[in-house]
């Protein structure tokens, strides 16, 4: 029994025979939330992930935490559009975190210093699977297959490995050196048989594939130019864009010097085109697109599919882009193109609310050109499997790629009609190969999406102080006339100075917030990591569930749920 | 997400990389300020130290017999003579010849109005004490009646509006120039939306050889009617706009500031308290004493210069910044 | 040796003798001479001390409060509004069982103002939980006072020494002081059991709710019934080491073959003994030394009043409107007795009115004479004075 001493006085600490925790409503947990980085990644990079390790100053673990995703960090962070930076956060804020170049620059280092994937040796007796095509989404297949244990036998039509990414980037985008580079590292991974000049149907049926590997994955990309449409008839003579620009990266020159040229299309290919025509001398290069220039607050739909940097350079280099125009007709005299009709046309929604493009009357002009070039997109070329074709596109299931009614077969990239860039197609080969390996495994799909981030309005900005974003160098427009690369990425200060500002939305900082601010004393700071990942621990025997931590959380990691 | 914790919690809590002045345990409501000030203060203040406690809801909360939540030794004797409490302490440790220091804790009541001639027999007298004022601006352990503190305007059950009052008629007593005309060698104001900046004033004040004053701005959801989890919101916002001025002096001299980079309304700071309410209401007097809360505001900007001049890299955006890896307590 | 002193001189220096560390005060006459003195030997550098001077008695007893808690011996004095300025922090200091001694130079309350001797202070803080022990002369002051630090300290209670402001304080009496070899071997070194300590942190001043305030407050009336023994044993202990003794908590002085007693507090006493010794043809009287007025020795004075047939108690207080503060207590006490003395209750000398030699006569004739007054009087008021209405 208690006994009360002279002048009750009490004995430190004993308190905490009173548990305050039964009073709470609400209790605090932990829970990480993807950062809108992160979600909008189409390679699937938590780019807050290594954001993290970078400002720890682990570098090697920085690039790891790419790898785990993507392969080819030093191609994508030249050639991504990085909707990762349009997601950021920090762009309510101040400006987006340059993730890309923080992406390069640890491809780059990755390359420099030689550190090898983390990626297992499989074993003689591993499963193995197939990969057709070695563009980024059959690059990608073949990494994670690997991954995951797998053998890889991977075949490529072509003598060299890559898909588009060799044959239609410009090298002032992407040098030959990188790509050579980061390609010869990946490829070099055991338990991957690369097989070139090895063609789907001509030089292995896909039947073969099928019955000597668990699945197979099919990444033939878009190599079938479209030489028309059903907007304008286009002469028999004419030359793709696709087919120049793959002319003009192979052998640095186009077959003919035109003074003036209009490139129909709105895609990569078209603005690649345009601004190697510019670099050829060509002096008035015109852009003829159904949408408009991609910039921030123009809707997806109604945006060119040419990302908002090339364009920009494109602009800045002396294209001239036709915003919400369409061909009417070609001007010909004799066999000779001279010209061709526009009309305004923009797309609008029908009573059945579907998109339609409508072209405005009465909005004709006429425009003057020596050449037209469409680069309105490509088909695959299904060569062995033509019967996966349909109008040109390969139809996937969009999460898992798998293909309708083929069971152990998967698609993914620029096969889709629906996707058209280097970190979509690698999205889609991580994805296909976590679902190559779960078929193999007997496991069902589930429906897949990408994560939900985590909206600005959770973080708790009042712990940050603005900074500007750092900026790689770009060459200046009258000196972009070779194949000299226009971007000239972060160093390493900038790259930790961008780490530094990341706001680690989603994600638990360490930052002491929620231990510096509980009146309570009830949050508990751990020397070796907690079991939800996070450095601290609530102690619900005294968390009254005030909130405070979860409102002054800067990442909004804390989260109040009910009891 | 809720998985069971690796670690014994008790272990945990044993090994934590801070003195724990104040337990767990004890009994202030959902996110007190007044809590989080206290054991921010004593965090950076201990364990060599003795505290005297003037009666309010600290000492109630933390000592209900037979427990208590400090691990400091600890008094209470009266309401209004925490001062003096103290200046016996410091002279009879001072006697000893040991090092150990004394601090004095009240709320506003305990400081602007009945311990007042204490205090200011305490300073005069020069003891070598830290009075640390948690100002919560009421009476709130009585039931949130006006003090000397109350801000203008404000709502408490003593200085109800309606229709010949608009809150409390009187400004809020300016507790730190009466300070400062001690000429004592430290006296400061503190928030607890800026912990650093406030645990740093403690060591200071510690370090300071003489009677010391530390005015820290200790929100009450009970008392000012906001949500628990908005404590620190509610008292950075009263730093923002000006209507608690951050500031240190030495010998009556202002030597720092927090500085404003962007001040902001007062009634960005006001709309989140119950005892503001009547001044949103859409009549003439209401909107007059919402200016006259934002004149007072900006009276305090202009007087300690609180936009600060020169690039400033401590400031109510950057004091308080967080990175990765926190070390806020290096 | 006996040395001429003034009582406020006797007090400071008997003060310093116990080696407080602290003392605290604000001045107030009469008391002023006492903490002078004390201020004077800590700047002479005969007591090693933190001489406190305050801004108000509340802030004089709570340093003393303060000191006594962080483990120094500590001393306070003061008298009439500066005991009532203190009230609520002599309650605190009892109840937390804090040690520590204040000198009360006994005087009247305001209004209207007087400065003068009467004991309504002291009596004013009858329920305030210390032990309340008066003094009949100035040599009692000292031996006293010295008595007190170690009652206080044993006792874990406080100790107000009670001494008549201006009849003792501004006095000057022969008495004899004890030398420091004599108090230091008295009084051991001071220690308080539940102190303020950073390496053993206890909370002072808790909450106590309804479920322990009771028992608190039993604990603290049990520590003042039991503080009578320690009392008793100071005096004695003392007696052996100076060779005088102050009379324990009650003691019966005069003719103890008087049917006739005479109760009072303080110095009082040795005037109606000179006036007694004056006058042969006067009746004679046991005169009881009421020493200790808290706790209140009942059963000692049972034993003192043994054998009277009157019992007159003379206070130098009232309580307006019901009489005497002392008297009832008495009266209570002597219930008990097999043949109680009847019991007459006076007040004299209020607000410093002065005590001369016929205020036995007038006492006695109260009691004996042919017009008695009411049960209780202020003996020596007059009330042709006052308007009819009032008289």
């Amino acid at each position: 029994m208690i006994q009360i001493p002279p002048g009750a006085f009490a004995r430190p600490g004993t308190s905490l025979e009173f548990k305050t925790g039964t009073w709470r409503a609400e209790r605090p947990v932990h829970q990480r939330r993807a950062a809108p980085c992160h979600s909008a990644c189409p390679a699937g990079e938590d780019a807050q992930a290594y954001l993290a390790k970078v400002e720890m100053g682990d570098m090697r673990g920085a690039w790891e935490t790419v790898v785990a995703a993507n392969p080819l960090p030093a191609i994508t962070g030249r050639v991504c559009h990085h909707p990762c930076e349009s997601a950021c956060n920090r762009a309510h804020y101040d400006e987006s975190i340059t993730i890309h170049g923080v992406e390069r620059f640890l491809g780059d280092e990755a390359l420099r210093q030689g550190w090898s994937y983390p990626v297992p040796i499989p074993s003689a007796d591993a499963p193995r699977m197939a990969v057709v095509g070695s563009g980024p989404a059959g690059l990608a297949a073949a990494y994670h297959l690997l991954r995951g244990g797998c053998r890889v036998t991977l075949i490529e039509a072509m003598p060299a490995a890559g898909g588009t990414v060799r044959t239609a980037i410009p090298h002032y985008r992407l040098p030959p050196d990188v790509l050579e580079q980061e390609l010869d590292h990946m490829l070099a991974l055991p338990g991957l048989d690369f097989r070139l000049r090895t063609q789907l149907g001509r030089d292995v049926s896909l039947e073969e594939l099928r019955a000597d590997h668990e699945a197979v994955f099919l990444g033939p990309g878009r190599r079938k130019g479209r030489e028309g449409s059903a907007d304008f008839a286009v002469p028999g003579n004419l030359r793709t864009g696709l087919q120049l620009l793959e002319a003009w990266v192979a052998g640095g020159t186009l077959p003919e010097q035109p003074r003036s040229v209009a490139i129909v299309g709105g895609g990569n290919t078209a603005v690649d085109l345009a601004r190697v025509l510019r670099r050829e001398g060509v002096e008035q290069v015109h852009l003829i697109s159904h949408q408009r220039v991609p910039a921030p607050g123009v809707p997806a739909d109604d945006a060119m599919r040419a990302t908002y940097r090339e364009v920009s350079q494109a602009l800045e280099e002396g294209v001239t882009i036709h915003e919400h125009r369409g061909v009417r007709r070609l001007i010909l005299r004799g066999e000779r193109v001279v010209g061709m009709e526009l009309v305004h046309m923009k797309k609008l929604e029908d009573a059945d609310g579907r998109l339609r493009r409508v072209a405005f009357e009465g909005t004709e002009t006429v425009l003057h050109v020596d050449q037209v070039i469409p680069a309105i997109g490509q088909d695959v070329d299904g060569s062995g499997f033509e019967s996966l074709v349909r109008r040109g596109y390969m139809e996937v299931e969009p999460w898992w790629g798998t293909v309708d009614g083929q069971s152990g077969i998967f698609s993914g990239g620029d096969a889709r009609s629906d996707h058209g860039t280097v970190s979509e197609a690698v999205g889609d080969g991580r994805r296909a190969a976590a679902a190559m390996l779960r078929y193999r495994a007997g496991k069902q799909l589930e429906p897949g999406a990408p994560p939900e981030p985590i909206p600005y309005s959770d973080l708790n900005l009042s712990y940050f102080e603005t900074a500007p974003a750092s900026k790689e160098p770009v060459l200046p427009p009258e000196q972009r006339l070779g194949l000299e690369e226009i971007e000239g990425g972060l160093q390493a200060n900038a790259v930790r100075h961008e780490a530094h500002r990341c706001l680690s939305c989603g994600d638990c900082l360490a930052c002491d917030n929620c231990w510096t601010l509980c009146p309570d004393q009830s949050v508990l700071k751990t020397r070796e990591v907690a079991a939800d990942g996070s450095h601290y621990v609530f102690d619900y025997d005294f968390c009254k569930g005030c909130g405070i931590c979860a409102h002054e959380c800067p990442t909004g990691y804390i989260r109040m749920i009910p009891e | 997400m809720n998985e069971q914790p690796l670690h014994d919690l008790d272990t945990l809590r044993a090994r934590q990389p801070r003195f724990r002045g104040l337990e767990s345990g004890h009994r202030a409501c959902q996110g007190c300020g007044e809590a989080l000030a206290a054991r921010l203060t004593t965090e950076a203040a201990g364990p060599d130290v003795v505290v005297a406690n003037a009666t309010g809801c600290l000492e109630v909360f933390t000592t209900p017999w037979p427990q208590s939540a400090w691990r400091l030794p600890w008094i209470h004797s009266v309401f209004g003579n925490t001062a003096a409490v103290a200046a016996g302490m410091e002279a009879a440790l001072k006697q000893q010849g040991r090092a150990t220091q004394v601090l004095a804790f009240a709320g506003d009541g305990g400081t602007f109005d009945i311990g007042f001639q204490a205090l200011s027999g305490m300073m005069e007298r020069g003891h070598d004490v830290l009075f640390v004022c948690f100002d919560n601006e009421a009476y709130m352990n009585t039931g949130v009646q006006r003090s000397g503190s109350t801000p203008h305007a404000a709502m408490t059950t003593t200085s109800p509006p309606g229709e010949l009052r608009m809150g409390k008629r009187h400004m809020k007593k300016d507790i730190l120039s009466i300070i400062a005309a001690h000429h004592i060698p430290y006296a400061a104001t503190a928030s607890v939306a800026y912990p650093s900046d406030l645990r740093k004033k403690v060591r200071r004040a510690m370090d300071t050889e003489g009677a010391s004053f530390l005015q820290i701005h200790s929100p009450c959801p009970l008392g000012w009617g906001h949500d628990g989890a908005k404590t620190i919101e509610v008292a950075r916002l009263a730093v923002q706009t000006g209507l608690f001025p951050v500031i240190e002096m030495e010998r009556g001299e202002l030597i720092g500031t927090l500085p404003i980079r962007e001040p902001r309304p007062v009634s960005d700071y006001l709309k989140l308290q119950n005892r503001f309410r009547h001044l949103f209401a859409s009549e003439y007097r209401a909107r007059k004493e919402l200016e006259h809360l934002q004149a007072i505001a900006n009276r305090n900007i202009e007087r300690f210069e609180l936009r600060g001049v020169g690039p400033e890299t401590y400031d109510t955006e950057g004091a308080d910044t967080v990175h990765r890896g926190g070390d806020r307590w290096a | 040796m006996a040395l001429a002193l003034e009582g406020s001189q006797a007090l400071a220096r008997t003060v310093a003798l116990c080696r407080p560390q602290v003392v605290a005060a604000y001045p107030i006459t009469p008391q002023t001479h006492i903490v002078e003195g004390i201020a004077k030997l800590v700047a002479d550098g005969h007591l090693a001390c933190e001489m406190v001077s305050v801004e108000s008695e509340h802030s004089a007893a709570s340093v003393a409060l303060g000191a006594a808690a962080a483990g120094s011996r500590a001393y306070t004095a003061s008298a009439s509004q500066g005991i009532l300025l203190m009230a609520e922090v002599l309650y605190d200091i009892s109840g937390l069982r804090i040690p520590l001694v204040m000198t009360c130079a006994n005087r009247a309350l305001s209004g209207p103002l007087n400065i003068w001797n009467d004991q309504q202070d002291s009596m004013s803080m009858r329920d305030s939980g210390w032990i309340q022990l008066y003094c009949a002369t100035n040599q009692e002051a000292v031996d006293t006072t010295v008595q007190a630090f170690r009652i206080a300290e044993r006792c874990e209670l406080p100790v107000m020494v009670c001494v008549d402001g201006f009849t003792l304080t501004h006095t000057l009496e022969p008495l004899e002081l004890p030398t420091a070899e004599q108090v230091d071997g008295f009084l051991p070194v001071y220690s308080f059991r539940h102190g303020l300590d950073p390496a053993d942190p206890r909370s002072l001043g808790t909450l106590v709710g309804p479920e322990h305030f009771s028992e608190v407050r039993h604990a603290h009336h049990q520590a003042m019934m039991r503080a009578q023994t320690e009392i008793e044993q100071a005096d004695a202990d003392w007696a052996a080491v100076v060779g005088r003794h102050c009379g324990g908590l009650v003691e019966a002085r005069g003719d103890p073959e008087a049917r006739l007693g005479i109760l009072t507090l303080g110095s009082v006493l040795g005037t109606l003994e000179d006036a007694m010794d004056s006058d042969p043809e006067l009746p004679r009287a046991r005169f009881i030394k009421l020493r200790s007025f808290r706790p209140f020795p009942a059963e000692a004075l049972r034993r003192a009043c043994e054998g009277l047939d009157h019992l007159i108690v003379l206070e130098r207080a009232l309580s307006p409107g019901a009489g005497g503060i002392v008297g009832p207590e008495v009266q209570t006490a002597l219930i008990e007795m097999e043949e109680p003395p009847r019991v007459h209750n006076y007040a004299a000398g209020l607000g410093g009115r002065d005590l001369s030699l016929d205020l036995y006569s007038r006492i006695v004739q109260a009691v004996f004479g042919a017009e008695r007054p009411r049960e209780f009087a202020i003996i020596d008021a007059e009330p042709d004075l006052l308007p009819e209405s009032d008289r």
